[in-house]
């Protein structure tokens, strides 16, 4: 069984992390001003470079503060349009359904955190300095920006006699921004504090564990929703009217799931790490990884859009259909792994391939009907077949076969019910996702089903077989040699056309093959660099011990390559994710499309442009960085880079 | 095992992504779906009209620009507001009965006719100009007129420009406008008639236009009337004077519902939902007062709203088809006031006022 290897290498890598921590590589810290000589001022030259780079940093920061904070902003556009930039037409009656799709992903994302890794410590003296430089540079944005014009008592800018707008003193200005300066000192104060108490040679190792860092921050964001005035913004859809409060804290409607988020989030963490002694925690993690491979489509086809079942209907078709499969292929798949099946066994499942392609080929034609899930269910019984081969022999491995075999149907046949279904759900538009979500969905799907066709096609294209080597090659240097929007056009426009009479594609599922297929072919490049760096001792030691090609592949050649791949793979994320908003050309409204074409055609926001696209572009950057962040850990803790 | 599980699991979720929007669940549906579809087109062949189609779908698939300023936009949740998308509403409200049975498309210039021609939508709401290249060419039949659009020229005060400006003052200016559209075209000609120079700039969009305007890189920007007098209403720094010129636009824009040719059912049903709106103006009928109008109005209200006489039966509608145009979106001149008068364009004085005020705005009888 894979578990044992899974639970050894988990071994070894806990046992690496400890070493680790053990013994970290120590870098003496300097004082203050040693530090300054070495690295900043340590020749005229580089003096001066500091000082010129020092220079340009303050002015860029003044110009993005004045843009920011000027009075021609009209942030209103995009508070009262949060709504829209995050889900588009979602209705609201249902946003409900939002939320608990959102809260599932992060529950599972506190529970993965929690049992999977182990996240290690900052140390307080960090954190020190952290507060401190934000207090820093949050004392230099407040002297940096401009005063603020003077706003007449008719609400209008007071002129000068030239006509532009007066400005008020800089020592006005100082006392305007007083709560500014009060948490800049405040976070000052506190991290001098922490550094004074934490800078000593013995407490300086004294470290708390980052995932309390990180829920403590996200609280303390959280609660802010509840003191803070940000302010009440909203469309309302009755009265067709904007509601802009400002002075007030957020609705509740918004404050409060984000409270729950953020309880979910930190207590399925603490769940998670308290399954980390449990002796099922192979079972754990494996649910919990299955759980993210279905949750996104589930969460998308059922939780939001909350199919109108016809039970009739399901009671006749479905279900039969689903248990035919699920049992009759069970069968069909325990036989074939019979001890001393032989030739048989491949020609059946040879047969059962050849059966389950002509099906895709007669729908093409229109020969005879069939059930579009009967021809998926044939083709994955098919592929099951072929690889029955490697259960061959003990009771456990056949009975894992069947048992695997009866889950991926039960899940293939619900989804394709419910994928089937109508929705329910009454939307104003066609747009069914737009905004953050859909980005996000396009993302995260692409990532997901990218990933195993990749790896699949990098394997392809190194295999010993010409065929397969040939066919992915060809595949991968097609779709590299294509860009982008080309394949999206090609999915969105030209493939209806070829289509079978009756079959339909909708947009949404047309651009998420295309995309898919885009990404895969790029994975693909990026794992086979992986691949190449395996060195051929690392196969002839597999064949030595007498492992399958399919053992040494998973086990020995796979989880070298794809660690050894991890930056470009992550690369590739970021680039998958930012490319979304390529969808806007083929109609979608992914959320740039929202800020830089919705919005500024309000006429309540007329031309109002520039703040959606900056919020935009701050948004892909928290979630980007994000990603890049958590690779580089990853590298770290996998030790790339440092062989 | 787990990672077993994991890859079939993968190829079944492809398979299912690419199978599963397969709108047909299982054969029976399959085969009657892509019957639905021969029939459909046989029948369109042979002269049966969308209106059918339309009424066993449920849905009007209306399409609309979505980013054009008080004509149709996005509001913030999603919905869609302005002119064009009451007009959709007006065609629901006849044809279903339910102002709200509509399915906006959001559709671009470029592939606006495209949408018509394969039936993704209905019709088009989408400020398209009668011309009588689309009228002939490009296959498109064209209902009333809902909206009398010119292009215009904006320039500033401060730059000696006033409402009684002409083309022939703008020599040596530079002139801004959008890319690729008509307004390019119109622009040099008329600077050309008019025996001046003029340096043209294009941008990407008139978001860019205007800013560009404001920066001072253009002295007069081009664009349809309606465009110029929003943009002035909402964007025009205080300390400023924005004028709109000439008088008498130097293009002809007429913007009204556009539907495919040849189904005369289909477009009778658009035009007198759009010609009812404008008669109900005409006599004083509106949402609020349409219910006392229904047995108080003269006998051509009457018969309008479904009373004795009608004529909507005979036409493939319900009887009281208009009453519901009326009662659920309004007459013309509510539709207007609604989504026009906020950005600045008044009906008073301008080609868009009834033809009793001196506009253009006028409907055959109902008789």
């Amino acid at each position: 069984m894979s578990d044992s290897g899974q639970v050894s290498a988990d071994r070894e890598f806990q046992e690496g992390m400890e070493e680790e921590t053990a013994s970290p590589h120590e870098v003496p810290s300097l004082p203050m001003g040693q530090w300054l000589r070495k690295n900043l001022f340590s020749n005229w030259a580089n003096g001066i470079l500091t000082l010129l780079g020092a220079l340009a940093a303050l002015v860029a920061l003044r110009g993005v503060l004045n843009f920011v904070f000027s009075e021609n902003r009209q942030w209103d556009a995009v508070r009262t349009n949060l709504r829209a930039l995050m889900t588009l037409s979602y209705p609201e009656s249902q946003y409900i359904r939002v939320w608990v799709a959102l809260g599932f992903i992060v529950g599972l994302a506190g529970l993965s955190a929690g049992i999977w890794a182990n996240w290690g410590g900052v140390s307080v003296k960090r954190i020190s300095t952290w507060l401190m430089g934000t207090g820093a540079f949050l004392a230099v944005c407040v002297i940096a920006r401009e005063p603020s014009v003077i706003i007449g008592t008719d609400g209008k800018v007071v002129r000068t006699v030239e006509g532009s707008p007066q400005r008020e003193s800089f020592m006005d200005a100082m006392v305007d921004r007083s709560s500014w300066w009060i948490a800049a000192v405040l976070l000052l104060a506190v991290g001098a504090g922490l550094w004074s108490r934490f800078s000593g040679p013995v407490r300086r190792r004294v470290e708390v564990p980052v995932t309390s860092v990180v829920c403590v921050g996200l609280g303390l964001a959280v609660l802010s929703l509840w003191i803070a005035p940000y302010g009440h913004y909203a469309f309302i859809s009755a009265t067709k009217s904007y509601v802009a409060e400002s002075g007030r804290t957020v609705a509740f409607s918004t404050k409060l799931p984000w409270t729950v988020m953020w309880i979910l989030l930190c207590g399925f963490f603490l769940v998670g790490r308290s399954f980390q002694r449990s002796r099922y925690l192979g079972l754990i993690k494996g649910s919990s990884n299955l759980l993210w491979l279905i949750s996104p489509l589930t969460l998308f086809w059922v939780v939001l859009r909350d199919p109108a079942l016809d039970y009739g209907h399901v009671i006749s078709t479905d279900l039969p259909m689903g248990l035919a499969f699920g049992l009759l292929g069970g069968a069909l798949l325990w036989g074939l792994t019979r001890t001393g099946i032989g030739e048989a066994g491949r020609i059946t499942a040879t047969l059962l391939l050849g059966f389950a392609v002509f099906n895709w080929v007669a729908a093409f034609f229109g020969w005879y009907p069939m059930l579009q899930k009967a021809r998926i269910s044939f083709l994955l019984l098919a592929l099951a077949a072929l690889l029955a081969p490697n259960f061959i022999g003990e009771l456990a491995k056949r009975r894992q076969l069947v048992l695997g075999w009866i889950g991926v149907t039960a899940l293939v046949h619900y989804l394709a019910t419910m994928i089937n279904t109508p929705s329910t759900v009454e939307l104003q538009s066609t747009e069914f996702l737009g905004g953050l979500g859909l980005t996000l969905f396009v993302a995260l799907i692409v990532v997901l089903l990218s990933f195993p066709l990749g790896v699949l096609l990098a394997l392809g294209r190194t295999s010993k077989f010409p065929i397969f080597r040939m066919l992915s090659t060809s595949y991968i240097e097609v779709i590299r040699g294509v860009p982008l929007i080309s394949v999206l056009i090609f999915f969105s426009v030209m493939v209806p056309l070829f289509l079978p009479d009756g079959m339909e594609l909708a947009e949404l599922a047309a651009v998420l093959t295309g995309y898919t297929l885009f990404s895969a072919a790029y994975l693909a490049e990026n794992v086979r660099g992986g691949l190449q760096s395996i060195t051929k001792g690392q196969y002839e030691a597999a064949d030595a011990i007498g492992l399958t090609s399919a053992q040494r592949t998973g086990f020995i050649v796979l989880p070298q390559a794809l660690t050894v791949s991890i930056p470009q793979l992550v690369g590739q994320v970021i680039s998958t994710f930012k490319e979304t908003s390529l969808l806007a050309i083929i109609g979608l409204f992914d959320f740039l499309r929202v800020a830089n074409s919705v919005i500024p055609a309000q006429s309540e926001f007329m031309g109002v442009k520039r703040e959606g696209i900056l919020l935009v572009a701050m948004i892909y950057f928290f979630f980007n960085f994000t990603i890049s962040k958590y690779s580089q850990r990853l590298e770290r803790r996998v030790g790339l880079g440092e062989r | 095992m787990w990672r077993l599980l994991a890859t079939l699991f993968a190829i079944a979720l492809a398979a299912s992504a690419c199978g599963g929007s397969d709108s047909s669940d299982d054969s029976s549906a399959s085969s009657s779906s892509s019957d639905a579809e021969e029939t459909e087109v046989t029948l369109a062949a042979s002269g049966e009209s969308l209106l059918d189609t339309i009424k066993s779908r449920g849905t009007v698939n209306c399409g609309v620009s979505g980013s054009a300023v008080a004509f149709s936009e996005l509001q913030a949740d999603g919905s869609m507001a302005g002119f064009d998308a009451d007009y959709c509403r007006v065609v629901a409200a006849a044809i279903l009965g339910d102002a709200n049975k509509v399915n906006f498309v959001s559709l671009t210039a470029a592939e606006r006719f495209t949408a018509v021609q394969t039936g993704d939508v209905d019709l088009l709401m989408r400020n398209t100009t009668w011309t009588q290249s689309r009228d002939s060419e490009v296959g498109m039949d064209f209902g009333p007129t809902t909206y009398y659009d010119g292009q215009q020229l904006m320039g500033r005060e401060s730059d000696g420009f006033s409402g009684s400006s002409q083309v022939s003052d703008v020599g040596g200016s530079v002139i801004c406008t959008s890319a690729g559209t008509t307004t390019e075209k119109n622009i040099a000609d008329a600077a050309s008639e008019a025996g001046v120079s003029i340096e043209l700039q294009t941008f990407e969009d008139f978001d860019t236009v205007v800013n560009n305007f404001i920066s001072g890189a253009c002295d007069i920007i081009t664009t349809d009337g309606s465009g110029l007098v929003g943009r002035k209403a909402k964007q025009q720094p205080d300390g400023e004077n924005w004028v709109i010129f000439p008088a008498t636009p130097i293009s002809k824009e007429p913007l009204g519902p556009t539907y495919g040719q040849n189904d005369s059912a289909f477009s009778d049903a658009v035009n007198w939902a759009v010609y009812a709106t404008i008669i109900a103006d005409e006599k004083g009928v509106n949402s609020s007062n349409v219910d006392s109008m229904l047995t108080g109005g003269d006998t051509e209200t009457i018969r309008l709203l479904g009373g004795e006489g009608e004529l909507q039966s005979g036409m493939g509608l319900p009887a009281d088809a208009f009453y519901q145009v009326i009662k659920q979106v309004g007459n013309y001149d509510e539709i207007y006031s609604r989504s026009l008068n906020p950005v600045g364009l008044s009906r008073e004085g301008s080609a868009n006022a009834a033809w009793t005020a001196g506009g253009l705005v006028y409907a055959p009888p109902a008789r």
